[in-house]
């Protein structure tokens, strides 16, 4: 029999809420063996789901693909919040592509970087 | 940032196997999203849950043995006559193990849904397991679909 004692779940997650523009947003991050899952809302549902990674090349500059798997394709915001993410992600070492949903109701600039800022605080990469 | 607080409950075992339950029980009252974590075993294979609950739609994910991300399924009703309709986001074979296991929750729930999962393809068995162990867990938190009305002539 396994020691209970020492059971601990296999993904890690953290769920917050963030205010912005007074107005509440429900984020929850996740950490899985090959990508890292990021879910903001503001509507009750996931809304947009996006997706995106480094791509692999011989350039000393790293790319990145974002692109839309769900939802809204005509929101550049929302490509570009991804594209942070990723690319913060890059940066700190590693190599797991993102998948985020965002279910706005409010697209603006000042929601979106309030977002991001708030999920790089509570990262778990 | 604060945590959510975590707490373990372990429910002794089972004829079906070890099922350890970690809910997040640091929910506020203000929180509308819910997230459930819990495993079991099937045929000495652990299988891993996650259900986050969002008022209006369930994301679920299944991880067979690790806890690889698997493929993305989103199932919902559409139009016409709302018939459950799903498609692949990520990944997907060609079989589409997992695809199965959207459209019956929604039919279960009447919630949107987006899965992940990373069960094998070709094990309709554990595919069942975890489908009938999937679907207890989200009625066991309240999410069960009224019955249509008979209809009369």
């Amino acid at each position: 029999m396994d020691d209970l004692s020492t059971y601990s779940f296999p993904v890690r997650h953290k769920k917050f809420s963030v205010h912005i523009k007074e107005s509440k947003v429900d984020i929850v991050i996740c950490s899985y063996d090959d990508q890292f899952l990021v879910m903001a809302t503001q509507i009750g549902t996931m809304g947009t789901i996006m997706h995106a990674r480094k791509e692999e090349g011989m350039l000393n500059t790293p790319t990145f693909n974002v692109s839309v798997i769900f939802g809204k394709r005509d929101e550049p915001m929302l490509l570009a919040c991804a594209r942070q993410l990723i690319e913060h992600i890059s940066i700190s070492g590693s190599l797991k592509p993102l998948t985020l949903s965002l279910g706005l109701k409010d697209h603006s600039m000042e929601i979106l970087k309030g977002i991001v800022s708030a999920v790089i605080e509570n990262r778990l990469w | 940032m604060d945590f959510d607080p975590h707490a373990s409950t372990i429910e002794s075992s089972s004829a079906d196997g070890i099922v350890h339950e970690v809910q997040n029980l640091g929910i506020n009252e203000e929180s509308s999203t819910n997230i459930t974590c819990f495993s079991d075993v099937f045929n000495d294979i652990p299988i891993h849950f996650q259900i986050i609950c969002f008022p209006k739609q369930i994301y679920a994910w299944i991880g067979c043995q690790t806890a690889r991300f698997g493929s993305l399924y989103a199932a919902a009703s559409t139009r016409p006559n709302n018939i459950v309709s799903v498609t692949s986001l990520l990944g997907g074979t060609s079989d589409n193990t997992g695809s199965g296991i959207a459209r019956r929750i929604v039919l279960k729930t009447g919630v949107p849904v987006t899965l992940a999962c990373n069960i094998p393809k070709d094990s309709p068995m554990l595919e069942a397991h975890v489908e009938k162990k999937l679907i207890q867990k989200l009625i066991f938190l309240g999410y069960t679909k009224s019955k249509p009305q008979a209809v009369t002539s």
